[in-house]
């Protein structure tokens, strides 16, 4: 049985519809992030699991059992927010001491919790200090160390990390998946940010528009994503118009609109259907021949070097080389580009075009 | 088009100096990132330059003219600031039209100007528009082209695509810099997000409790950091901490106290002098046990789509990451005892913190 279950749930405001018609399932001990651009639903979702929103339609079940009309503090949740709310005037210590803790333990264990609890974050150190002298990242540990001393076996992460500085937030994500997972807690976390999403989670939802798009673990959301709008949200790919010209089991040949003929893996194409090939750039890269392209801009990015070409076939195609052979190009080098037919991924070509289909806003 | 500099820099809040003696120039046309943790002073910075702080000390410099104490409005600068405020009552048009300079200029040129910025930052089709019926990446562009709208020489940008969903800054990051290049602007642009400032930057100046402490381009901030700081903060590093051994023209090791050695390129530390190694995650190798002098037990593997995060438990010398290809997938699993390597030229030693490697190493 899930821990906690969606069915057919829609939340309305007004003319605005926030979520329609979500079925999700979330097994006991999972860590499941809710991605998705801003406005996709995906804060108003988790705030329907929490009992802070009501559905206009659907249920929530949590470990079976109907959440209607049941508040928040019976729903056996934790919950972190993205806006850090800490006591001001009460130091560590006191905030964390300050949620409800397990409700029947006796006195002696309610003293131990909320160090126990600090100690998971690594705040011990802390324990006296007043949130002002704390960072923003030990700020937001306080504040999951008193969400986890509840003993709620399910934490809802509401863009716990946004505030943070993208260094800080790095180191963190690790933690909160660490701590999470020795403590077997089931987890929803919404995010914006999809490599936050990509190294914390078990599976990842991915939202868009009130509607869950797709849903899968971070490798297949990848790696192949059914979607043409998560081949583009999760990680950065190059998308290429063309016309399918053969298939089989081996591949699918596809002509790009400059008539060279480019290699995806196998679908269900027939010649003449109209495609779209999704290629990530650390996947392209120089050949002897190929798509005929001609270097526009070159980032550094640490580790390799971005090259953006544009090809005789019109597409801009984004590409990586490792630093040591990226001085061997130049701006206005004419190139040609490949990739192997097994990392390019064909879809359909949407009707109302590439840029509507994978638009961020 | 001006050059800025900042020359002796000093600005003390009560118990907060904010700038601690700043020496900068930003050359004209250039676009210079100052990238740093929160509480920097990468703020103060930005706002000495635009007029809107008083410095305690020193003087900021226009193409060598001294402006300190030239009002904001006769600097020709113009700030970003992170919480955009655009007109709520007018259209995006009439918001970027709203400058006192603009509203000097004749109607015909007015209308000219309009549509140029409007298609520039790629809102031609929301020109009648109201704020709140925009996306925040959309009311970030207006905002941006309200900005340019002055004819400024000089771009101040204070986290400009912060408020903004991770996947579209990636996106937007390309569109701000190549606006800048069109126009020709000199531009320092505030970030905390180090592969914001790798990207985007001409120039990167990393700063740190109110002091520059390396300006350099994006490679040589990366591959020539100039303290721990700056390798960890710039791309995370590993670190390993031992005294400095056999060093010579070709390069030094380092011998931790359980007496492992492991190399790097040439090094002034000092041999018997305490010191730390630092070498890029994404430079460092898991590699078979035998070619390795640093061994240690794979304690979690992360998919991050490009490539796969390794953390190796090394006894006695804490963690130590790599960036696996994903190619190499099912080669390695959590458990497996690995040796760890890297190309002595890709690291680096420097004298050992005189605060210890956890304080030097905090990035809030």
């Amino acid at each position: 049985m899930p821990l906690v279950e969606l069915k057919g749930v829609s939340k309305r405001f007004g003319k605005v519809v926030a979520s329609s018609n979500i079925d999700l399932r979330i097994e006991d001990g999972e860590y499941v992030t809710i991605l998705g651009p801003s406005g996709c639903g995906k804060t108003t979702l988790i705030r329907m699991i929490a009992g802070i929103l009501e559905p206009s339609e659907g249920k929530v079940l949590i470990g079976g059992r109907d959440m209607d009309g049941v508040p928040i503090e019976e729903r056996d949740i934790g919950y972190v927010f993205q806006n850090i709310a800490l006591f001001p005037h009460l130091n560590v210590l006191e905030n964390v001491s300050y949620g409800p803790i397990a409700k029947d333990a006796d006195q002696e264990e309610q003293r131990k919790v909320p160090a126990r609890y600090l100690g998971l974050v690594n705040l011990l150190d802390r324990m006296k200090m007043f949130p002002s002298a704390l960072s923003g990242g030990e700020q937001q540990k306080v504040a999951l160390a008193r969400a986890l001393a509840s003993g709620a076996r399910i934490l809802l992460l509401d863009e716990p990390l946004s505030a943070l500085d993208a260094r800080v937030r790095m180191d963190l994500r690790y933690e909160l998946r660490r701590i999470t997972k020795d403590l077997g807690l089931t987890v929803l976390h919404v995010t914006h940010d999809q490599e936050e999403a990509m190294t914390v989670s078990d599976r990842i939802v991915l939202m868009r528009r009130g509607r869950i798009v797709e849903s899968n673990t971070p490798e297949m959301m990848y790696r192949a994503p059914k979607e043409l709008f998560t081949a583009n949200f999760i990680g950065e790919t190059n998308l290429l118009d063309g016309v399918v010209v053969a298939s089989g089991d081996e591949r699918t040949l596809v002509e790009l609109r400059d008539g060279s003929v480019m290699g995806a893996q196998p679908s269900q194409f027939e010649p003449g259907d109209a495609v779209v090939i999704s290629v990530r750039p650390e996947c392209v890269h120089v050949a002897d021949d190929g798509l005929s392209a001609i270097v526009r801009s070159m980032s550094f990015m640490g580790t390799y070097i971005r090259i953006t070409a544009e090809a005789d076939s019109e597409d801009i195609l984004g590409f990586d080389v490792r630093v040591p052979r990226g001085r061997d190009f130049n701006i206005g080098d004419h190139v040609h580009l490949g990739w192997s037919m097994e990392s390019a991924l064909v879809y359909p070509r949407p009707p109302g075009g590439i840029a509507e289909a994978v638009k961020l806003e | 088009m001006p050059s800025v500099t900042l020359r002796g820099i000093v600005k003390r809040y009560s118990d907060v100096t904010a700038a601690d003696g700043l020496e900068l120039t930003v050359n004209d046309r250039e676009y210079l990132c100052l990238l740093g943790p929160t509480g920097a002073g990468k703020t103060t910075a930005l706002r000495v330059i635009a007029g809107l702080t008083v410095p305690d000390e020193g003087a900021v410099l226009f193409d060598g003219k001294d402006v300190t104490s030239l009002e904001p409005e006769k600097r020709n600068a113009v700030l970003l600031s992170q919480t955009y405020s655009l007109f709520p009552t007018m259209t995006v048009a009439d918001n970027v039209l709203f400058g006192p300079d603009i509203r000097k200029v004749s109607g015909g040129d007015k209308e000219q100007m309009l549509v140029s910025l409007l298609d520039l930052v790629r809102l031609t089709s929301r020109a009648e528009s109201y704020p709140r019926e925009l996306s925040g990446g959309m009311q970030q562009r207006c905002a941006l082209a309200r900005a340019i709208a002055t004819s400024p020489d000089v771009l101040l940008l204070d986290e400009p695509l912060r408020a903004l969903d991770a996947r579209l800054r990636i996106d937007l990051r390309r569109e701000l810099k190549s606006l800048a290049r069109t126009l020709g602007l000199t531009v320092v642009h505030v970030t905390h997000d180090q592969d914001e400032a790798l990207m985007m930057a001409d120039r990167i100046a990393v700063m740190r409790a109110g002091r520059i402490v390396q300006v350099g381009t994006p490679e040589e901030v990366f591959n020539e950091p100039a303290s721990p700081f700056v390798a960890n903060f710039v791309g995370q590093s590993n670190f390993f901490t031992g005294t400095v051994v056999c060093s010579g023209p070709d390069g030094a090791m380092v011998e931790d106290r359980l007496g492992r050695r492991v190399k790097a390129r040439p090094t002034d530390v000092p041999e018997g002098q305490k010191a730390v190694l630092a070498v890029k995650v994404g430079q460092t190798h898991i590699v078979k046990w035998e070619a390795a002098s640093l061994h240690g037990r794979i304690e979690r593997m992360l998919f991050e789509g490009r490539a796969v995060h390794v953390d190796v438990d090394v006894e006695g010398a804490g963690r130590f990451s790599s960036k696996v290809p994903v190619s190499y997938h099912g080669r390695y699993r959590v458990g497996d005892e690995v040796g760890i390597g890297w190309n002595r030229k890709k690291a680096k030693i420097f004298p050992y913190p005189e605060d210890g490697l956890q304080n030097e190493l905090r990035v809030d």
